[in-house]
């Protein structure tokens, strides 16, 4: 895998140290702006603005009190909105990656016209720019009551099954058919074939699907704030975007505890599983 | 052990089933209020009323710019729908009328003690109420200003103005405090600007042009006013005019109850955040006209009146409808109804109204038993209100930066009202 | 594309478990398909159809015929977002490939760290639009003379600043692919033949690593033309001048059309128009770059 690294070159060039210093000290300008939010996190409010870059001093350090102000700060309790999140998030990934490759083992194997219909309008959706579909498809939402943290899954594995059904259709194809055929003489039904032959083989697939699938969902504002009903639920984007501004009162000190609060899982899922994370990003770039 | 599981059980869905049936049989109010200023008041007198006849109230705020955008989604949930809401003037009529119930001869209506403020449609039915008027102009801080060698009675017109306030500001380090508060054009403090400040050229043009329903266009004749008292803002401030999108409405008052300013351009409902909540004494505080140059305008009084009407929603469900009204009627009768829209809104125009301490109306009644003119709210005419402001604002920001001139203020003004009412009309 | 047709033709598939799994249809496929249908099909229908009526709200339409596009095309806003877009697009897709790809390159030659180095990098690609946005808006505000809703050309650098913070790891990931698969003999021959090391890169490394080029390309560009969370927290829009919002990319200009109650099916026009532009781009983009894949 890492061949381009194993260069025969035995001398280490003064070239090379130089740039991994170079490295060193863009990695550490790279990651300063977060650095900074977790800085201010701990200064007063009045603070933020006018030191932003200074380290908190005797004045402005307010210990872990905008953290504890801003659980409840911008009329909406934080701790809710992650929870909606975490919620919204695993429900639509698991969701999606269940039916979404159940689908695609469908329309491989059985391969009539109408999974084919299925199959390229899937794969037409993946370049459909959201804005296309928002008006009606909040609209549609609404109407069918889908406009719930508990309902909204079925939003996001209706518009998300393009790339995952195109990505799992890609991998089922190349799995030979001699594995699903001698389990269907051994009198296993479609169902158990699928589960216990096919599912297990899909596991890199179903990393990489499952992880832009949490990438997406996590992060997605527009769709959530036009299908859900804000007033009652709103996710950590919506939650964000509402402090800017809103309520006459920017506690911008309570806001930046708030983003560290909402870095904190991101930052806990990438060092969990980075590994799967940079595989999955890699796979699904070559959706085009 | 078991036996009390049981009975807590027990107990839970008896409760949980009696307020059903009685929110069944009452109906439900979901009242989707305008002002985040008084959330809080709202949200406590609806758990005080619920507590009291177990009739569910809910209150929303919709964040401050965008409630008819927050009212346009939240209406289009048929049996989820706001069932009070707030129309603010003619052209909210002309929207939302249609989904007004009419409120002549309501019980609610009985309690009032004028209509001068009510809202009618087409049909010369009362569609919104208007429950409380507000009044607006220069907060000053009295012991600041005598601290400074002058007194209100210095400022007559915008001439005095300037006087009394480039001199603050020149000794202003000396002083120990500026003349006016920031002119914060964040989110939450610009509309004392794109709505309130917008009002002086809108009245005198609507004033000398017989205007009475909302025009299609405006001249902006008196823009050279509105740029005489923005610059005077501007000027005679501490706060940073390349940097005005930073400081937010919590900035000025900061600014004000600190006595790091004189002056601070707001309305009668701070009252209650300076005094109840800053502490400043009412008898420092006084509010005066907003001078900006107008021929004539040492005549002028306090800008007064409201775009804070009720409306009921017609289409909710009957039972809701008279739960809706049951509420309001409760809030201008009861005790705890009428404690609160004192202290929130001042003088409300119903019979069991509460005395109001607030120093600003006494300011406002005095000038006009001086025989002086009212103000009246110009603004209530402008046409795709929310998209309007924004662009004043973005004007009036890159204008204070230097980084446009006062013409892109104009044109936001007079080619954004075309703009605006084409797109809304 | 040609991937899929070479599914359709030769998929694998036998009769013996083709029939009990057709009989199956409704376990296996149908979900997807409902919600496929409530999530995008429908909608997407239902947009083409609105965007040829006036309506407020879905229930109450009148047909209109094309006048919605005409409308469409003649508000100065929503051309002056179009050229906007592309200049974003455009501006980003070069900054965004040319640094990801040299951070590519500079790690995967044998430097301490590295691995280090591209989780840094990576980072800031899990963070959301909307917050990632905000903390730069915070910083960028505090750096610059004026905000960047005053000047709009601090405006345009702001967002380019926030999307190569937020693509070139991701770019980076998909470069550090491509150049791990090209074949060290190449690259040892050419430097047998005494290539210096640009020559090598320009003539080995480029055109081996030509596929994740053309779908990094693809990619920065589709998500320059799609951008609206980071446009909305930095600037949304602003400044205003002469009614029209300097800063304001598409993808917003339709959000704001929509939140008119009276202009929704302008908006929708835009929708579509908007659609077939960033349809036809991922097109023409990918053929060009394909058939020179081809060439080498």
């Amino acid at each position: 895998m890492e061949m381009a690294k194993e260069r025969p070159r035995e001398k280490m060039t003064s070239g090379q140290k130089a740039l991994s210093v170079v490295f060193a000290v863009i990695s550490v300008i790279w990651l300063l702006p977060i650095a900074i939010v977790l800085m201010n996190s701990f200064k007063e409010n009045g603070y933020v603005n006018s030191e932003l870059f200074a380290l908190p001093n005797a004045n402005s350090y307010v210990g872990f009190s905008n953290y504890v102000n801003g659980v409840t700060f911008g009329n909406y309790p934080y701790f809710l909105s992650a929870g909606y999140s975490v919620y919204i998030t695993v429900v639509s990934t698991g969701l999606i990656l269940l039916c979404t490759s159940m689908a695609a083992w469908y329309i491989s194997r059985v391969n009539d016209p109408f999974s084919k219909v299925v199959y390229y309008l899937c794969v037409f959706s993946m370049v459909v720019p959201f804005q296309m579909v928002m008006y009606t498809l909040a609209n549609t939402a609404r109407v069918l009551r889908l406009d719930m943290p508990w309902t909204i899954p079925i939003v996001y594995l209706g518009f998300g099954a393009g790339l995952a059904v195109f990505m799992f259709v890609g991998f089922v194809k190349s799995i030979p058919l001699e594995i699903e055929e001698a389990a269907a003489i051994d009198g296993c039904g479609p169902l158990r074939t699928f589960f216990s032959a096919v599912f297990p083989m899909l596991k890199p697939t179903l990393i990489s699907v499952g992880v832009l699938e949490i990438m997406w969902v996590w992060n997605d504002y527009l769709l959530p704030y036009l299908v859900l009903d804000i007033t009652v639920y709103r996710t950590i984007p919506i939650h964000i975007q509402y402090l800017q501004g809103s309520y006459g009162r920017v506690d911008l000190g309570a806001t930046m505890a708030l983003i560290v609060l909402s870095l904190i899982p991101i930052i806990v899922f990438y060092l969990a599983c980075q590994k799967h994370i940079i595989k999955g990003v890699a796979a699904g770039a070559v959706k085009g | 052990m078991k036996k009390l599981v049981c009975l807590a059980l027990a107990l839970c869905m008896v409760l949980s089933l009696a307020s059903f049936a009685s929110a069944d049989a009452a109906g439900k109010v979901y009242y989707l209020n305008f002002k985040p200023e008084a959330d809080q008041a709202w949200q406590d007198l609806a758990k005080t009323y619920t507590a009291q006849t177990g009739v569910e109230v809910k209150v929303v705020t919709a964040a401050s710019g965008t409630y008819q955008q927050t009212l346009t989604s939240e209406m289009d949930k048929k049996d989820a729908a706001p069932t009070l809401f707030q129309i603010g003037n003619a052209e909210g009529v002309v929207t939302w009328g249609e989904y007004a119930l009419p409120l002549d001869g309501t019980e609610l209506m009985n309690e009032m003690t004028t209509e001068d403020f009510n809202l009618k449609n087409a049909d010369g039915q009362t569609v919104a109420v208007g429950y409380c008027y507000e009044a607006y102009g220069l907060i000053t801080n009295k012991a600041l200003l005598e601290k400074a060698g002058y007194t209100v009675a210095d400022i007559k017109d915008f001439e005095s103005l300037k006087k009394v306030a480039d001199d603050i500001h020149a000794r202003s380090a000396e002083l120990g405090f500026d003349a006016f508060t920031s002119a914060g054009l964040d989110g939450s403090s610009s509309w004392r600007f794109s709505g309130h400040l917008t009002n002086m050229p809108l009245f005198y043009e609507f004033r000398d042009d017989g205007i009475t329903e909302q025009p299609a266009t405006v001249k902006g004749s008196y823009l050279n006013a509105y740029k005489n008292i923005w610059d005077l803002y501007i000027a005679d401030s501490a706060a940073d005019a390349k940097k005005l999108s930073g400081y937010t409405g919590a900035d000025a008052e900061k600014d004000f109850y600190d006595g790091k300013a004189v002056f601070f351009q707001n309305g009668t409902w701070e009252y209650s955040a300076l005094v109840g909540e800053h502490g400043m004494k009412a008898e420092d505080l006084a509010m005066i006209p907003i001078y900006c140059g107008v021929e004539g305008e040492e005549n002028a009084a306090l800008c007064a009146g409201t775009e804070n009407c009720w409306a009921v929603n017609g289409k909710a469900s009957e039972a809701d409808q008279k739960a809706t009204l049951d509420f309001l009627k409760w809030v201008v009768t009861s005790d705890e109804g009428t404690a609160m829209m004192a202290k929130e809104f001042g003088p409300i125009p119903f019979k069991a109204a509460k005395a109001s301490e607030n120093v600003f109306f006494n300011d406002s009644t005095a000038l006009l038993n001086e025989g002086k003119y009212v103000v009246t709210w110009a603004f209530n005419y402008t046409p795709d209100v929310d998209n309007w402001r924004a662009g004043i604002v973005s004007a009036l920001e890159q204008y204070s930066a230097g980084a446009a001139d006062w013409g892109e203020v104009e044109y936001a003004f007079v080619d954004g009202w075309a703009t605006c009412y084409t797109n809304t009309h | 594309m040609s991937r899929s047709k070479k599914m359709a033709d030769g998929a694998l598939t036998s009769p013996l478990i083709r029939k009990p799994i057709q009989r199956m249809f409704a376990v296996f496929l149908l979900p997807t398909f409902v919600c496929f249908c409530i999530g995008f099909l429908w909608p997407f229908i239902q947009g083409i159809y609105l965007s040829v009526h006036s309506f407020t709200t879905t229930t109450n339409v009148k047909y209109v015929g094309f006048q919605n596009y005409a409308k469409a095309f003649a508000d100065q806003g929503f051309r002056q977002a179009f050229g906007y877009t592309a200049l974003v697009a455009a501006v980003s897709l070069v900054l965004i490939n040319v640094l990801a790809f040299f951070v590519a390159y500079a790690l995967t030659q044998e430097i301490r760290g590295r691995n280090l180095y591209r989780s840094v990098f990576f980072i800031p690609n899990l963070i959301g639009g909307i917050v990632l946005g905000y903390i730069w808006k915070t910083i960028i505000d505090s750096l610059l003379p004026v905000s960047m809703s005053i000047q709009a050309n601090y405006g345009f650098w702001g967002l380019m600043v926030v999307m190569c913070w937020q693509q070139v790891g991701y770019m980076m990931i998909i470069y550090i692919a491509g150049l791990q698969a090209v074949p060290m003999d190449m690259i040892e021959a050419a430097r047998i033949d005494g290539a210096n090391g640009w020559k090598t890169l320009w003539n080995i490394t480029l055109p081996n690593v030509m596929p994740s080029i053309t779908i990094c390309t693809f990619l920065s560009l589709t998500n320059g033309f799609k951008l609206y969370d980071q446009n909305l927290v930095l600037t949304n829009g602003a400044p205003v001048r002469r009614g029209i919002g300097q800063t304001e990319m598409l993808a917003l200009n339709i959000a704001k059309t929509f939140s008119t109650a009276n202009q929704r099916g302008v908006a929708q026009a835009k929708a579509v128009l908007f659609f077939i532009l960033v349809t036809a781009i991922s097109l023409i983009q990918l053929r060009a770059t394909r058939s020179k894949e081809v060439q080498q």
